[in-house]
């Protein structure tokens, strides 16, 4: 009984021993008692099998190439011979460079290591290091419960680059996201300037609800961020409270904290999402921080709830407008585009004149999009934005009974194919403000007639059918990093001619809608820099007798 | 020899050339165990010990390569002798370097066999020289 038990603990405790021997080695013996197909290794084939290969997949097993002279197991097949045979060669393989490895004294240097063995003993310490959803290699840097973090000192927070974690206090602003799978992860930093989304789910209890730190708005708050020489608060800004059927209200009295508490079975004012505002300077320096929390209430049946996280930078006295690149357009993000106000005279008589054309978030350019209804007249306008570089295609069925007049139907369609707001301008670069007028790009509008062939009936109706944004880009700048500027876009408008239709008679037409971008940019001419010129003048003086 | 002359020339050739060859073979091994600090694995508590001993080394050649070049001039045996008594701890030093490195290259072969065998050729002829001194 005891001296079993210790024998069988001292075969756990330790791993296989790894095999090093080359001759032994095979990595295409994939089928245990079976013969691999073309594996040359495989010790499970007998010479019928040999002579059936065409070739060997693994012609040769190495050590570390790095070694001076190492043993090779070298494997072929002797295609001469009838029938075909394995030939197998234990060669020494000399690695010729001057800087081969010709011993070593770490015995750990040219293998992986082998992970420890769970015991009794070590179990506790390898469930810290390693029982969580993530671990890194370096766990100290990251900790963020270690006694001895030095704070980080005030010169290198006073400015953030892109990217650089935002330092708070005892750690990193945190932006709980999902890691591996879809469970939170509080030890995600949030990023200067990287504006983030993320959605993760988190397990609840009701049990335990005031006892969960993340459900509380104290966790989010806590800490306030360093920046320069003084530490900026997080400040709440509003809070809407979410009902169970989804309703959310905001509060009034934002300034008073709300703890999770359990009220009637329920775990009230427990953070379901949290909207980070961070305003900076033009030279990186954070400013100001505020928080927008969505609170809301779990049930007793639910054990996991969803959280969402969002972070958005904004730079002091300017419009949160989103660029969709800086200076050229990047694929994938919205083409940007406005209108020009009324009462403006027309931009290219008037150079002078700072035209403020209006370019919200809501004008840009979308398309139609396709709804599971595909019926065009009950979509609720629901329309895509137009991503730059991504040619798109989309449209409904229209129904056409004999009842319906011409002319609502064709101011209708027009409404489903163009939005509610067609814009005037598009922007040529993706950073353009609204006060240049010559970074904006006028819409082409064309109208073409389905009807070449020229009808006696002129005056019947015409229904709108199809709308073709095409845009026109070319690369822009130097030739290492090219960016894309938009040149043109022309949207074409195709109708055609409506029948009428005896009565109780119905039609489905299909309306569709399409953006492509094309690329028009001329090959680049990589230019030289010019020859030196040498300059040299005479002396005015220098033919003095003769001139 | 029609000066009595007892130091030894060959002896002072050797000093000299052991002193600018040392300089490269420092640098050399110095760059190679950085090599192989970003190219192999090389944990701190084993790049420690064969830094130590790069750097001991370095210390120690100053003195030796004075005392071997003063006692030789000046012909005295004493400085001499001292000079002898390094060159044996930088001989254990760099059977070291050759032998119990964590990773030892060709290149590190090639370097500590032509290091120890001048170093050798060296105590030879200063065991010669302090024969000829103290006679």
């Amino acid at each position: 009984p005891a001296d079993t038990r210790d024998a069988a603990q001292a075969r756990v405790r330790s791993a296989p021993a790894p095999v090093t021997d080359v001759a032994r080695l095979c990595v295409c013996d994939l089928l245990v008692a079976q013969c691999d197909v073309n594996c040359c290794c495989d010790p499970d084939c007998s010479a019928e099998d040999f002579s059936l290969f065409t070739t060997c997949s693994v012609p040769a097993v190495t050590g570390d190439s790095q070694l001076c002279s190492q043993k090779a197991a070298v494997y072929s097949l002797d295609v001469e011979a009838n029938p075909p045979e394995r030939i197998f060669k234990l060669i020494d393989q000399v690695n010729p460079s001057i800087f081969c490895i010709h011993a070593t004294n770490y015995e750990q240097a040219l293998y992986l290591k082998s992970p420890e063995i769970p015991t009794p003993e070590n179990f506790d310490q390898l469930l810290d290091k390693f029982g969580g959803a993530t671990f890194s290699a370096e766990p100290d840097s990251w900790n963020l419960d270690t006694d001895t973090q030095n704070p980080p000192e005030a010169n290198e927070t006073s400015r953030y680059e892109y990217g650089a974690p935002v330092q708070t206090e005892d750690a990193f602003l945190r932006l709980p996201s999902p890691v591996v799978s879809s469970w939170c992860s509080d030890a995600n930093p949030a990023g200067f300037l990287v504006n983030q989304a993320t959605k993760c789910i988190r397990s609840v209890s009701v049990e335990k609800c005031d006892s969960i730190q993340a459900l509380s708005m104290l966790f989010y708050i806590n800490s306030s961020i360093l920046a320069s020489v003084f530490q900026v608060n997080i400040t709440v800004q509003s809070i809407a409270v979410q009902s169970l059927n989804g309703m959310r209200t905001l509060v009034s009295s934002s300034e008073v904290l709300r703890l999770p508490m359990v009220l009637d079975e329920l775990c009230i004012n427990a953070v379901l999402g949290v909207n980070y505002h961070i305003t900076h300077t033009d030279t990186g320096e954070i400013i100001e921080a505020a928080a927008a929390f969505v609170l809301g209430a779990i049930s007793k049946e639910e054990l996991s709830i969803e959280q969402s996280f969002e972070i958005s930078f904004t730079q002091e006295n300017t419009q949160p407008v989103p660029l969709s690149g800086n200076p050229g357009y990047v694929v994938g993000l919205p083409v940007r585009a406005g209108f020009q106000p009324q009462g403006y005279p027309f931009p290219a008589a008037f150079l002078f004149a700072a035209l403020a054309l209006s370019s919200n978030k809501h004008s840009q350019l979308t398309i139609l999009q396709s709804t599971s209804t595909q019926d065009c007249l009950a979509a609720q306008g629901a329309r895509a934005p137009v991503l730059f570089g991504y040619n798109m295609i989309s449209g409904c069925k229209l129904r056409i009974t004999a009842a319906m007049k011409c002319q609502p139907l064709a101011q209708t369609l027009l409404v489903v194919l163009k939005g509610q707001s067609f814009p005037e301008y598009v922007a040529s670069f993706g950073n353009s403000q609204a006060q240049d007028v010559l970074d904006w790009v006028p819409i082409t509008q064309l109208h073409i007639s389905e009807q070449m062939i020229s009808h006696t009936l002129q005056s019947s109706c015409q229904i709108p059918v199809s709308l073709g944004i095409e845009v026109k880009w070319t690369k822009y700048g130097s030739l290492v990093n090219p960016q894309a500027r938009i040149v043109n876009v022309t949207a074409t408008i195709t109708t055609t001619t409506l029948k009428q239709l005896p009565s109780g008679r119905e039609r489905i037409i299909p309306i569709t809608s399409s953006v492509v971008f094309t690329d028009i940019s001329s090959p680049a001419e990589p230019s030289y820099k010019a020859w030196p010129t040498i300059n040299i003048k005479l002396p005015f003086d220098f033919f003095y007798p003769f001139v | 020899n029609n000066s009595s002359q007892l130091s030894s020339l060959p002896l002072q050739i050797l000093l000299y050339v052991n002193g600018i060859y040392y300089i490269f073979y420092f640098l050399a091994t110095l760059a190679m165990i950085i090599y192989k600090s970003q190219v192999f694995s090389y944990p701190d508590d084993f790049l420690a010990p064969d830094l130590a001993v790069l750097f001991v080394m370095a210390i120690l050649e100053v003195p030796r390569l004075y005392l071997g070049f003063k006692g030789n001039l000046t012909e005295a045996e004493a400085p001499l002798g001292l000079s002898l008594g390094l060159t044996v701890v930088s001989v254990v030093l760099c059977v070291y370097l050759l032998l119990w490195q964590s990773y030892v290259l060709w290149a590190d072969v090639l370097l500590s066999a032509l290091l120890l065998a001048a170093y050798g050729l060296e105590s030879g002829l200063k065991v010669t020289a302090i024969a000829a001194f103290v006679s």
